[in-house]
């Protein structure tokens, strides 16, 4: 029998797309809408023109979408275009300053392995996120978006930043910490 | 009164009206093939060029000048074709771009993909070394045959080599003997009391030399003179001037 349309999987979904039928990309649309929309606000917290630059994703995604790899999962994928779209748009707009080279990623980092967190650490940690996550530096706020709204693991951040699995980790770490500095500050955790 | 549309009916609407069209499965093959290719003969180019520094250190003598010790550090610096050092640098770099575009290099630090990189150009070069290409390349160039990287052979990229002199002593003379030098010129070698000779034993008709010393026209006043041993050179170069 075949599967309804909620059954299939992204990877299904875009096989069927690259085929032909275009009628499915409507569901597609509707699956990543609402975590491009937050992926979106998330990471360029003063841009207004999100609406904009989410419709750019969907549009860069059908036109690009038979190089995608069916073989792998979607989601890294989509998430890619998007963070190269938000990229461009804080270069156009100037609002922040984007790190030319970074020595993160040139050396091994040892203590950067991926941890298994439980349910509540992740929540609480969501929780800090929403209330200090516009303080800190893209380079940190990204990866955390990625990891704790997003739900990727660590090869699935790096292959969206294109940036090695350890240096995933590392940026996690520092990332956290800077975190809790900035709410520390402002009397958060009291 | 109009009913917003969605973004799933507006980019819907938008495909229907054909305002954007979907890229052929064959033009990403075509652009991954192209891409592999660049970065593959990038990293050909890059062995071949860090190869031919190689190849004109030797020849020039300047490869050899560590042999004489620290005092001749000076000299080295001055005679090193920084030019195409620095270019052989920007083409690594390039080369590390090209090769981070693959997930196989991005999911790793940059050390390990740089590393990699430096152990393929020493393997690269140990190979082109295991053959007389250079040697072949810098001949034609010098019989007029090799058209485009004709000049960059004949005159190395245009370092400066004016006080290291490699090559074959001609013929003993009076105050010195004549140097034969890869380049094809005589030039007089004149020695006197300051030259200093790293090396034993007797210079003698057809030894290779590395002379030291400033060149004047034809005239190299030498400082220091040390031979070499003859195996270090090119192979057809070696046989050159008794053909």
């Amino acid at each position: 029998m075949p599967k309804l349309k909620s059954e299939l999987t992204d990877e299904e979904i875009a096989e069927m797309i690259q085929k032909g039928n275009s009628k499915f990309f409507e569901s597609l649309i509707k699956r990543y809408e609402a975590k491009m929309t937050r992926y979106a606000r998330k990471f360029l917290s003063n841009y207004h023109d999100i609406e904009d630059l989410v419709q750019n994703i969907f549009i860069k995604v059908y036109v690009n979408i038979k190089s995608f790899d069916t073989s792998r999962k979607f989601s890294p994928w989509i998430y890619r275009i998007a963070h190269n779209e938000f990229i461009n748009a804080i270069k156009k707009k100037g609002k922040e300053p984007l790190p030319l080279f970074d020595l993160d990623i040139i050396f091994p980092h040892s203590a950067s392995k991926e941890r298994v967190e439980n349910e509540i650490d992740k929540k609480e940690m969501r929780k800090i996120l929403n209330k200090c996550l516009k303080k800190i530096n893209s380079k940190y706020r990204e990866p955390l978006v990625l990891r704790y709204f997003e739900e990727l693991n660590y090869q699935e951040i790096a292959d969206v930043l294109k940036i090695p699995v350890s240096t995933v980790g590392i940026r996690l770490k520092r990332g956290k910490e800077k975190m809790k500095l900035f709410c520390d500050k402002i009397n958060y955790y009291e | 009164m109009n009913k917003k549309l969605s973004l799933s009916e507006k980019i819907i609407n938008e495909i229907k009206n054909g305002q954007f069209k979907m890229k052929s499965k064959m033009y990403f093959v075509l652009r991954t093939v192209l891409f592999s290719l660049i970065t593959l003969f990038t990293a050909l180019f890059v062995i071949f060029f860090i190869s031919f520094i190689i190849f004109i250190l030797k020849t020039s003598g300047v490869w050899f000048l560590p042999s004489f010790g620290f005092g001749k550090i000076g000299i080295l610096f001055t005679s090193l074709p920084w030019l195409l050092i620095l270019t052989a640098l920007i083409l690594i770099i390039v080369l590390e771009l090209l090769v981070k575009k693959f997930s196989f290099a991005y999911r790793r630090p940059i050390l390990y993909s740089i590393l990699a990189i430096l152990f393929f150009v020493v393997l690269g070069n140990f190979i082109v070394f295991k053959t007389p290409m250079h040697d072949d390349l810098f001949l034609r160039a010098q019989k007029g045959k090799l058209p485009i990287a004709g000049d960059f052979y004949r005159d190395f990229g245009a370092p400066n080599f004016s006080q290291v002199h490699n090559g074959i002593v001609f013929e003993i003379v009076d105050n010195g003997f004549d140097l034969e030098t890869f380049r094809g010129e005589i030039l007089n070698v004149v020695i006197d009391s300051k030259t200093n000779f790293s090396s034993d034993g007797d210079i003698r008709k057809n030894d290779r030399v590395l002379v030291l010393g400033e060149r004047k026209n034809e005239v190299i006043e030498a400082v220091d003179i040390r031979k070499i041993d003859s195996r270090a050179h090119p192979r057809k170069f070696m046989h050159w001037n008794k053909k």
